[in-house]
């Protein structure tokens, strides 16, 4: 193979690679703003699903509200020990880690970390059943009947994501802090009043943590009910975009977080 | 696509072409279809022949050339994409559900007179994951046919299914467009099963009609290929 063939086959790579990128792009962008159209304006006029919403409610919120809680729980008993650790070390500032940790909580930690955990078990699970049901024809057969696959089947679990993921990262923040106050108390006895104060907490603190849990929430079905409807060929096709959800989900959330934060800061002073 | 067609005419292809990524499986497709007519479509695998049905029930849209079909589109499909998550009787209601139209009180008679009409009655409860291959198809042939198409599309109707069973599914094919007139293009690898129920054969091959006649002549057709196709000879 002579250096001009090779040259034209890498460049012929580089462009399809790119055209296929700005296509996904493109088709990412069009599934946000279905679902948001028709989460505004569609889902509510004409037929739906019976009891859609309440039952992606349940398995957003109450079947992930356990794994939460334990993930949660744990990253703040190891937050508090490893900070109460380092702050006893240099000066003794243990009675600030409570009114510290809750900030931090309120404002990112809790949001983030929850869609984080939601973005692995809920996102895979969308992909999973919008790309099994892709490579089984059922979104042909939706699309026979006049249904929009985006409206039927990615409009009712983000409202419900939406929703769910502000009530859970609520529940986190709650299990997360009463972990780290009993960590503290017990091994650095740092009495439970000093510890849960939450003077720190500014009320710009409580919005803009609930728009990251809001847009978070957001995040997760569109991108994953995107890569459900990419999937191709038959399992293997399901498992690449399962794989692709979860990947793309939290890589959302992370980006969305910086997004927010910096946004915050720059607006409110409060990132 | 367009919802009308020539005076009758049930479905007009004209110049179709299709294309996946640098792959052509359809190239200047031209098919006419009359009203009340039993199309069989066959071909050798990867032929193009489920393309074709998806283009005519407008599930993918052609890069050129233009098709036309008049009135309503049923399709059954080859994996019968029944919904897992719906029950029989809730399967067959979906289109009728969706598309508006009819009065609630009239959905559950009609869904239980076609759940009839395929030998299922009493299985309304049943979720798809309970079914056998056949009833499943029977099911999805009930759900194509529910809101009473004027073109209903059956893409591999029998595949995977013992020659008993075959028997029984076309014997419901017949006997539903015998009623109704309604239609029909089969899309299928069993050629003397669709060769009985069709009464005219198009053999799709090389991403075109390479032959269309009726199915009484489909052995002794012209073209070596598609006699050598139709008898089963390597």
């Amino acid at each position: 193979m002579t250096t001009a063939t090779r040259t034209r086959r890498t460049i012929t790579s580089i462009g399809s690679r790119t055209l296929e990128t700005v296509a996904a792009v493109a088709e990412l962008g069009s599934v946000a703003a279905q679902t948001l159209a028709g989460a505004v304006f569609g889902y509510w006029r004409g037929k739906r699903p019976a009891g859609g919403i309440a039952r992606q409610m349940y398995f957003v919120g109450n079947r992930s509200l356990l794994f939460v809680l334990v993930t949660l729980g744990f990253v703040g008993m190891v937050m508090v020990y490893q900070t109460c650790l380092l702050t006893t070390k240099v000066v003794d500032g243990r009675n600030q880690v409570g009114a510290q940790w809750i900030r931090l909580l309120v404002l990112d930690v809790g949001p983030s970390l929850t869609a984080m955990m939601l973005a692995t078990r809920v996102g895979a699970g969308i992909a999973a059943e919008i790309g099994s049901m892709k490579v089984t024809e059922q979104l042909d057969a939706l699309r026979m009947s006049g249904v929009t696959p985006v409206r039927y089947l990615i409009v009712p679990r983000f409202l419900a994501c939406v929703f769910m993921t502000v009530v859970l990262s609520m529940f986190g923040i709650a299990a997360s802090w009463a972990a780290g106050g009993l960590t503290g108390y017990y091994s650095f006895q740092i009495n439970p009043r000093i510890f849960f104060d939450v003077s720190m907490v500014e009320p710009a603190h409580v919005v803009v943590g609930l728009i990251k849990a809001a847009t978070f929430g957001a995040a997760i079905p569109i991108v994953s009910g995107f890569c459900g409807l990419r999937a191709r060929g038959s399992s293997e096709g399901v498992g690449a975009a399962t794989t692709s959800a979860v990947i793309g989900s939290s890589f959302a959330v992370i980006v969305l977080d910086l997004v927010i934060s910096f946004v915050a800061m720059t607006a409110f002073g409060a990132g | 696509m367009l919802n009308a067609t020539a005076q009758g005419l049930a479905i007009e292809l004209v110049g179709v072409g299709k294309r996946f990524g640098s792959r052509t499986v359809l190239g200047g497709v031209d098919l006419r279809i009359a009203r009340g007519a039993r199309l069989g479509v066959i071909g050798p695998a990867t032929g193009g022949k489920s393309v074709l049905l998806k283009i005519i029930a407008g599930l993918y849209r052609p890069e050129a050339g233009l098709v036309r079909v008049a009135g309503r589109i049923g399709m059954l499909f080859q994996n019968c994409a029944l919904f897992d998550f719906l029950s029989v009787a809730d399967n067959v209601a979906f289109p009728l559900v969706q598309e508006g139209g009819v009065p609630a009180a009239e959905i559950e008679p009609r869904v239980a007179a076609r759940l009839r009409a395929v030998g299922l009655a009493g299985s309304e409860r049943k979720l798809p994951s309970e079914l056998s291959g056949g009833m499943k198809k029977r099911v999805g042939l009930a759900r194509a046919t529910v809101a009473t198409p004027d073109v209903v599309l059956y893409d591999e109707p029998t595949a995977g299914l013992d020659p008993v069973t075959t028997a029984k599914i076309y014997g419901l094919l017949r006997a539903d467009h015998d009623a109704r007139g309604s239609t029909a293009v089969v899309v299928s690898s069993d050629v003397d099963a669709v060769a009985a129920f069709a009464d005219t054969i198009a053999f799709v091959d090389g991403g075109g009609v390479r032959w269309i006649g009726p199915a009484a002549g489909l052995r002794d057709a012209d073209d070596a290929r598609v006699r050598d196709f139709a008898r089963g000879t390597p």
